[in-house]
């Protein structure tokens, strides 16, 4: 671990940061005696008495056995966008419970998940899950575009943090609230984590519209000759290039422990996409049945109004 | 199929937040019977939502504040470890979700506006936050990524500017044409009114009673640029075309004009023959009268040619 401290410290520059590191340094060995195989969220509360706070995130991201390559990529595009991950792999259908999921967020020495859940080869579930206290979220994702479509023009660099901002209307209520620091914890990385850059060259957009969470990462260009000073136009001058990828995240469920536990929120107004589908497929069938019914009523009106005999049909006879 | 756009429905429910869902009564009643009517009209719709808030959804509000304050970070974390903004740019409307081009913007101007904030504040700290220009490291997007979002930046220009060069060609034929047909009007009316003018002259000319002297200063120029050349109505007969001595050479031949004497008859008589004035070579062309008559052929036409020998 020591030797991890130093390349960090080799790798973080400015002079802020610097004093950042003195400060984190001075209380090493107050965190050597709480022990380093702690959970996180005892860490976070241990954080939380001592005075200065280091974030620890990890996040595994695993996905599904038999996922479209389309949500793979969303996956592949999301571990290049957090530095603090660790990619895992596919796990078996079979296996989705949370019991072995959280075996192996343990195993991996993660204490955070997102777990990319394929069902059908059509749709895409996300757990978001904080490991092992909870809570875990479960996430219907819709509207996706991944970071190879062409009209995404933006680059930024791998590994720089990420500015989060976030609609105001993710104050608005308890789950929202909930989901907002779970989105803060996973998606932001840490301060001074090894394989992050310095320089911040891109934001997180969160915004909740029609109860949905959409994701948009938009690269910033300024025009500037230095890294540290910004002539005073160019901030107006700033524009956004969006980098992807994109989705859109509507919220099913949010339990109290991570991959199960009592349910603390469900979504009242959520609608599966089978049961969208059985529905579609229902109204097709309706126009044969409907078809059948008008043919058998026509049968029936006939049968009990039959034509009266033609006074003229053997007319021609003889 | 992947791609998934939201419908078009637009429930009520939709604008009204969770908390208000939670003690909806007699609310939701209402709204039902508008989107009952909205259902059967969309068809497709890929993500729809309950048009009514389930009775039995679980919200236990206390349970999610207990489970935030044990996850959340202590109070007391630097800004600098959060890196977080809230935008409070939606509030003054709702954004239509269905309008892809007003979403977008929302996002965006949310993002914009979020990282100004951030960047003062990291101005404020003194930190470095811009990347230098010679600062190279690995991208998200690989550069041959790169190269092919330039490439199609580039081909899709190369469309635009293609697709305006031929609304160009397209609209200067146009313009041409009706140059042309302007052209030509104009020509037709000056024509016209050149053709007017000279009536008008002559007509004025015939109500002056042809003054003797006929050296009126337009005469001339009218001839000039007017008329090219007005036939007369009379009939001459028996002038071949070419005749400029107006039929005379001719006429002289029968008749016999007294009160001359008997060198000009003579003079006339050869004329007629020989011919004079106009053109010659009409006169001397041979006709079907000519080709037809024999008078003038000897029938010893052999004989000739022996004399010729001798």
């Amino acid at each position: 671990m020591g030797k991890k401290r130093k390349q960090r410290e080799a790798e973080t520059n400015g002079p802020a940061a610097k004093k950042e590191d003195a400060a984190a340094s001075e209380e090493r060995p107050k965190r050597t005696l709480l022990g380093w195989k702690e959970k996180p969220q005892e860490n976070a509360d241990a954080a939380a008495t001592a005075p200065s706070f280091r974030n620890k995130e990890k996040v595994l991201v695993t996905c599904s056995r038999r996922i479209n390559f389309r949500y793979r990529h969303l996956m592949l595009n999301v571990v290049s966008l957090l530095p603090h991950c660790k990619k895992d792999n596919k796990v078996e259908s079979k296996e989705i419970k949370g019991a072995t999921l959280n075996e192996l967020v343990e195993l991996r020495n993660c204490s955070s998940c997102l777990f990319f859940e394929c069902r059908k080869h059509l749709d895409l579930y996300l757990w978001m899950a904080k490991c092992p206290n909870g809570p875990s979220v479960k996430f219907l994702v819709n509207a996706v575009h991944t970071m190879e479509e062409l009209k995404l023009t933006g680059n930024h660099l791998k590994g720089s943090r990420p500015i989060l901002t976030f609609s105001a209307n993710f104050d608005k209520d308890a789950h929202w609230l909930l989901l907002k620091e779970m989105i803060i914890q996973i998606f932001g990385t840490p301060k001074g984590h090894q394989k992050s850059k310095p320089h911040h060259d891109h934001v997180f957009a969160f915004s909740i519209v029609d109860d949905h969470i959409w994701f948009r990462n938009y690269q910033i260009a300024v025009p500037h000759i230095e890294s540290d000073k910004v002539p005073r136009g160019s901030l107006e001058k700033m524009t956004l290039v969006e980098v992807g990828p994109r989705f859109c995240l509507n919220p099913i469920k949010i339990f109290g422990g991570s991959f199960g536990g009592p349910t603390l929120y469900e979504n009242p107004f959520y609608v599966s996409p089978n049961q969208i589908r059985a529905l579609q497929k229902k109204r097709k069938t309706g126009k044969y049945a409907k078809k059948v019914k008008a043919k058998t009523r026509r049968k029936m009106h006939e049968l009990s109004n039959p034509l009266e005999p033609d006074e003229f049909a053997d007319m021609w006879k003889e | 199929m992947a791609v998934k756009r939201r419908g078009t429905a637009a429930f009520d429910e939709d604008e009204v937040p969770e908390d208000e869902m939670n003690d909806l009564g007699d609310e939701a009643v209402d709204s039902e019977l508008e989107s009952d009517e909205e259902e059967d009209e969309e068809d497709g719709e890929e993500d729809v939502k309950l048009p009514e808030a389930k009775a039995n959804a679980v919200y236990d509000r206390d349970g999610i504040m207990d489970k935030l304050g044990d996850m959340s970070w202590p109070q007391d974390v630097p800004w600098i470890q959060r890196l977080t903004v809230d935008v409070d740019s939606q509030q003054e409307k709702e954004v239509d979700v269905n309008d892809d081009l007003a979403r977008e913007l929302a996002f965006y101007t949310q993002a914009l506006e979020g990282t100004r904030e951030a960047f003062g504040k990291f101005e404020s700290m003194g930190l470095p936050f811009l990347r230098p220009s010679d600062y190279y490291a690995e991208m998200v997007k690989t550069d041959s990524h790169m190269e092919k979002v330039k490439s199609r930046l580039l081909a899709e220009k190369r469309n635009i500017e293609e697709a305006e060069e031929r609304k160009k060609a397209r609209e200067s034929k146009k313009l041409a044409k009706e140059v042309q047909a302007q052209k030509q009007k104009e020509r037709a009316k000056q024509k016209k009114d050149e053709i007017e003018t000279v009536k008008k002259w002559r007509k004025q000319r015939q109500k002056s009673g042809f003054p003797e002297n006929d050296k009126d200063g337009d005469l001339p120029l009218d001839f000039e640029d007017g008329k090219p050349f007005v036939k007369s109505g009379k009939k001459r007969p028996g002038v071949t075309p070419g005749d400029r001595s107006g039929g005379k050479s001719r006429q002289g031949v029968g008749k016999g004009r007294k009160g001359m004497d008997k060198k000009m008859k003579k003079r006339e008589t050869r004329d007629s023959k020989f011919g004079f004035g106009g053109r010659k070579g009409v006169k001397k062309q041979n006709t079907a009268e000519t080709t037809n008559d024999l008078r003038g052929i000897k029938q010893s036409n052999a004989s000739g040619n022996k004399k010729r020998k001798r």
